[in-house]
């Protein structure tokens, strides 16, 4: 089975990365480093393929950010749920889709099938193939944006398809979600979709972090930061 | 009546959907299959009838635009006139009352007046956000009320719905909710990996078992389609007749064999569009040295079909084996014995008695040389496969 790194050292050298069909939930306050986090965590390696489903910047910003992380754009999709609402003519292309809303749950569903869909047909990447099967990694930018719009217990059910859909395709899902911002019952329904859970919080300007739910990695708070995609643990 | 757009799908309904029904396509999270319903507000439209959209979760312009994106242009939607209630009525509603009862309250006053204003013969419903609003029942009533309310007029009513609940909601809608069609379509991995396909888990006016067929988008339409039907049998038993006689467009791959006469040296292959399925046959060469072969064609097939020679009884011991590495794929099967028109046929009984295969097993006695023969086999092999629960 395919092990996706994580590029953090603590969790690589213990586990060699994440396995195939992990799905890790970033809990993290506003202004904090978890969107950084979330797209290092998601930044396709060679060989892979990342997927943005983003419900709160658009496609554009998200590209440029994965650019900064030193991501291959042609291996990089996104979904996009905020744009269509005021260019409703804009088109879809191989890599960059668009929904009408961050409610339209049904159009989400179908533009992750298609962009998997297209990525195993191999025209994904203007004629480059990455490994086969295709290792993909799929990043909710904010779970927070979708629990504005939608009842918990309808984004708990679409989000308990998505990740099994993820586990079949032995994809890695990231999924950030702000922890100030809802109780403990939506961060406990939501945690149990979950493999991993990387809680973020901020201390005196410094981003910690804490990795729960993958054997022999600490539980341990952590001092880290986060530049060109590459995640930093400090001492 | 009023047609799905699908041809294959109007057929098993009986021409399409009677007026005044009530019509759920609920679709698996994942599945592109919104087209179902654009397809029936296209043909609505085409007929004339006055339709009424409902799409709170939308903007008209956003919609329209999706449509012609994805499905191409469609003269009918685009130059027809439709009465919209989009996510800008939506929101009005929202802020407008405050209380959800007060919201359905106002909601089910402006569909009747539209209805009548408009003179609606179909509504079309984007569920999803008002039954997350109201709850299933509140919200398929703020409809049902005024197709009630306007019986004389017949409304129908169509809602696409994302079934996040499975079956449960689909019991639910038909036992206590009444509707007359649900239509529900998934995907699978197997047989055949990732496929869509749509099951009709309920019809009010035909007494019709439940049935699931594949289908895929093409064209801008939905196409019932079967992605591999393997035909086996033993050397010369008639597999590259009877697939160049089934397909549109065929392909064989017969050379000269040392022994005289015919031999397939690799796969036969056929393409058919048959009552609106797009079909693939694949013959397999009959010789016992391409057997190792055979698991691998047989691993994605929706269906099977073993032909044997009629007047070769020596053929029987191998058809066996054959009937064996069938049965192992645990998918629809049929045994058709050709050459029928020739004389010293062998008898069906005993030849069903020494493939020992039970009754359920449908036995053809057909010549691949006749078409009406080879459609009569794939019209029920067809049926075998859209009623068998994969």
């Amino acid at each position: 089975m395919y092990t996706y790194k994580s590029g953090i050292a603590q969790i690589d050298e213990v586990s060699g990365g994440f396995d195939a069909g992990t799905n890790i939930l970033i809990l993290a306050p506003p202004m904090s480093a978890a969107d950084q986090l979330a797209y290092a965590l998601t930044k396709p390696v060679p060989g892979e393929y990342a997927i943005v489903l983003s419900t709160n910047e658009r496609a554009a910003e998200v590209i440029d950010a994965f650019k900064v992380a030193g991501a291959d754009k042609r291996f990089t999709g996104v979904i996009d749920a905020i744009t269509k609402s005021s260019t409703p003519g804009i088109t879809d292309t191989a890599r960059l889709m668009f929904v009408s809303s961050p409610t339209d749950l049904t159009g989400i569903g179908i533009k992750f099938s298609n962009m998997i869909e297209t990525i195993f047909e191999g025209n994904f990447a203007d004629g480059e193939t990455g490994l086969f099967p295709p290792p993909i990694r799929f990043c909710v930018n904010s779970i927070s944006t979708l629990l504005m719009y939608r009842r918990l217990e309808v984004l708990y059910q679409f989000l308990h398809v998505l990740t099994a859909k993820l586990k079949k395709i032995e994809g890695v899902g990231v999924y950030i979600l702000n922890n100030e911002s809802f109780d403990e019952k939506t961060l406990s329904l939501i945690k149990q979709l979950m493999t991993c859970v990387i809680e973020v919080k901020i201390e005196q300007n410094v981003n910690m972090m804490r990795i729960r739910g993958i054997p022999g990695v600490s539980g341990e708070w952590m001092k880290f930061s986060v530049s060109k995609g590459q995640v930093t643990i400090l001492p | 009546m009023i047609s799905t757009g699908i041809n294959g799908l109007d057929e098993m309904l009986g021409s399409g959907i009677p007026e005044g029904s009530r019509v759920l396509y609920s679709l698996e999270p994942g599945v592109d299959a919104q087209l179902f319903m654009i397809s029936t507000l296209s043909c609505a439209l085409a007929k004339k009838r006055s339709c009424l959209v409902v799409l709170p979760n939308t903007t008209v312009d956003a919609f329209r635009n999706d449509v012609q994106r994805m499905y191409g242009e469609r003269p009918d939607l685009a130059l027809a006139p439709v009465t919209f209630f989009d996510s800008v009525d939506w929101e009005r509603i929202q802020k407008s009352s405050k209380s959800p009862e007060g919201r359905a309250r106002e909601l089910q006053a402006r569909i009747r007046k539209l209805c009548r204003e408009q003179d609606v013969d179909v509504i079309f419903v984007y569920f999803d956000l008002l039954n997350e609003e109201f709850g299933t029942d509140a919200a398929t009533a703020i409809f049902t009320s005024v197709q009630e309310m306007e019986r004389e007029k017949k409304i129908t009513l169509i809602i696409e719905h994302l079934n996040l609940e499975g079956l449960q909601l689909l019991d639910h809608v038909i036992r206590d909710l009444k509707f007359d069609l649900v239509l529900a379509i998934r995907s699978s991995f197997r047989p055949f990996p990732q496929f869509n396909y749509f099951t009709l888990a309920h019809i009010s006016w035909a007494n019709l078992p439940s049935r699931s067929v594949p289908f895929i988008i093409g064209e801008g339409r939905v196409i019932p389609y079967i992605p591999r039907i393997v035909v086996t049998g033993p050397a010369s038993s008639g597999k590259s007749t009877f697939v160049l006689n089934a397909a549109d467009d065929g392909h064989s791959v017969d050379r000269k064999a040392q022994e005289g006469g015919m031999t397939t040296v690799a796969l036969d292959f056929g393409w058919i569009r048959w009552k609106d399925f797009d079909i693939t046959l694949y013959g397999t060469p009959g010789q016992e040295r391409f057997d190792s072969l055979l698991p691998s064609y047989l691993g994605h097939a929706m269906g099977a079909l073993l032909i044997i020679d009629a007047t070769n009884a020596d053929q029987l011991p191998r058809a066996r084996l054959l009937v064996e590495m069938i049965a192992r794929r645990r998918i629809p099967f049929a045994v058709a014995i050709n050459k029928c028109d020739l004389p010293g046929t062998l008898d069906p009984g005993l030849i069903r008695r020494t493939l020992a295969i039970g009754d359920k097993i449908p036995i053809y006695q057909i010549s691949a040389t006749r078409k009406s023969d080879v459609n009569f086999v794939l019209e029920s092999l067809v049926d075998s496969i859209t009623q068998f629960r994969f």
